[in-house]
């Protein structure tokens, strides 16, 4: 059974659906008459499908689902366009606005039913899909939380696919994703990146430490690199023999954008960009959307708390960075324990508030939406 | 019970009286300006659109909840209104889902003997149409094209092209076009 929630401004429409797709389907439905209602309702509580008509008073059907995509907690619920404009610029519209189907009136309701479990069933089993691929973490400003939000995805990936994941911790200067883990950094990359010989997978499969969740880790050394930076080559032939090893692998990139991290950022499938709410962050992250440009497609945003207190509203910062946020990390006062005893939360606290987005998190890294 | 519900999001029920009404309330359709498509609903519980257009006492249609899109980017909706009225004289051509919103009340309850549908193909300013024209007899183009019967013509099956916007493409059961407007009319070779 899945929550579905009805915008629609036809009071008997409404109720013929309701009573369909309860009866029929044995779904549970919200109805809402108008956009600015439907929109606080799937806030408060996100629907698992929404299903939207586009003539409306006050705000269309498309603004609701571009405020749904915009919105972390509906960013990405499966919304299905209803609507009396059947022509295929309209359908072309409500795709563009991010729907993911569309379907014109007059439709039957067992017609409607059948888009609603297709969609449903689409959408699920994109979610359960693991993830393969790359996945850079990144940010410009130092101190986001950048190698914690990389760490606990990746065990996250670990504990979906054991012994399938890997996480390269990139950074020159001391990276702590060892530490985060509870292990040596020893051995480490100094030798693959640093030396002149390309190294083979085996060389590298004799770089990585194993950690108890099933993921393997190419650690950081533990001295910081001194006068040198990564070099590109070397950070492409060594992703490209990870990927070959590896279904999954996870990048802690260091707060640069040198040659070896642009090398890295290049071949990734998707790019967490890291944020927090404070103003610097928020200028680091500014210019790095800027200047980054070409990968722009596979960055994700997301916004973390490092720190208790109140945050500004995510809306007011999309409005800032001009993108949406996928996903808004909570500030977790377990994180400073877990760190002392080098246990991720994912593996220590799998229901704390940040192991939960970060899990949601994971949802948001699949193949793109096609419009 | 059935399900089937229409534009206007009332079901087609067997003998559902209150779903039958609604659906006979409210016409969804495109109404398309030389610049501009507006969506809308028109209040049909009196006559239906072809009559509504073709009253001479009145020069305006009431539309409500009206949907404004550019002709060049038809797809987006730039202002919405709850009431608003259109002047008939401005109105190119109507776009409707069903043939039979397209026609008169006799026309889409009358008998079907003796008719034959024409392709036909015609210019507007920023449009051109291709469908059908429903016949009783030869057609007297002269006579089909005079306005001092009715302004607005039904073709079924219509096929609305945009001149400005080649690829974007319109299709409905019917389209209802202002005769003071059409440039070219042709008729299709009869096979």
């Amino acid at each position: 059974m899945a929550r579905i929630l009805v915008i629609d401004d036809n009071a008997d429409l409404l109720q013929m659906i309701r009573m369909f797709l309860e009866e029929k389907g044995g779904h549970k439905v919200v109805l809402s008459a108008e956009g600015e209602d439907g929109l606080a309702k799937a806030f408060a509580d996100p629907p698992d499908l929404a299903v939207v008509d586009v003539m409306m008073p006050g705000i269309t059907g498309y603004e609701v689902c571009r405020r749904l995509r915009q919105n972390p907690s509906t960013a990405d619920i499966p919304i299905l366009i209803l609507t009396a404009r059947g022509q295929p610029v309209d359908r072309e519209a409500a795709l563009k606005a991010g729907a993911d189907e569309y379907l014109a009136k007059p439709v039957t309701m067992a017609e409607l039913l059948k888009h609603v479990d297709g969609l449903l069933a689409r959408k699920g089993a994109e979610r359960t899909a693991p993830f393969q691929g790359t996945l850079a973490f990144l940010s410009l400003r130092g101190g986001v939380g950048v190698t914690t939000l990389a760490v606990n995805q990746a065990v996250l990936f670990a504990q979906q696919n054991a012994g399938r994941v890997c996480l390269v911790d990139l950074s020159p200067s001391s990276g702590h994703a060892a530490l985060q883990l509870g292990l040596r950094p020893e051995p480490n990359w100094s030798k693959l990146l640093l030396g002149d010989a390309r190294p083979d997978g085996a060389t590298v499969r004799g770089a990585l430490l194993a950690h108890p969740s099933g993921l393997h880790l190419l650690a950081a050394p533990f001295l910081p690199l001194v006068g040198r930076e990564l070099p590109r080559q070397a950070v492409q032939g060594l992703l490209s023999a990870l990927r070959q090893e590896f279904g999954v692998v996870v990048v802690d990139l260091p707060s640069v954008l040198g040659e070896g991290v642009m090398a890295a950022l290049e071949m990734a499938d998707f790019i967490a960009l890291v944020t927090t709410a404070d103003p610097s962050s928020i200028q680091s992250t500014v210019g790095t959307l800027q200047v980054l440009k070409p990968l722009v497609d596979r960055i994700a945003l997301v916004l973390n708390q490092v720190a208790p207190g109140p945050s500004p509203p995510v809306e007011a910062l999309q409005r800032v960075l001009k993108r949406p946020i996928v996903a808004s990390i909570p500030f977790d006062p377990a994180q400073a324990q877990s760190l002392v005893q080098g246990q991720p939360l994912a593996v220590g606290s799998p229901s704390s508030p940040l192991v939960r987005e970060v899990s949601w998190l994971m949802g948001a890294f699949r193949p793109r939406r096609a419009t | 019970m059935t399900d089937r519900f229409d534009a206007f999001g009332s079901p087609e029920g067997e003998g559902q009286a209150a779903e039958g009404a609604l659906r006979a309330n409210w016409l969804t359709a495109d109404f398309f300006l030389h610049s501009y498509r507006i969506s809308g609903r028109v209040d049909i519980r009196k006559r239906p659109l072809f009559d509504i257009l073709n009253d001479r006492m009145t020069g305006f249609i009431e539309l409500e909840d009206a949907y404004v899109s550019p002709l060049d980017r038809p797809g987006e909706i730039i202002a919405t209104y709850t009431s608003s009225h259109l002047t008939k004289a401005n109105v190119t051509l109507v776009l409707v889902p069903h043939r039979d919103d397209a026609l008169s009340r006799k026309q889409s309850y009358g008998s079907y003997y003796g008719t034959y549908l024409q392709q036909i193909f015609l210019t507007v300013p920023s449009f051109e149409v291709v469908g059908y024209l429903r016949l009783s007899a030869r057609v007297n183009l002269r006579r089909l094209l005079s306005v001092e019967t009715e302004e607005f013509i039904p073709i079924l099956d219509g096929r609305v092209r945009a001149s400005i916007r080649p690829d974007v493409v319109f299709t409905g059961g019917g389209v209802l076009v202002n005769k003071h407007h059409i440039g070219a009319f042709c008729l299709a070779e009869e096979e």
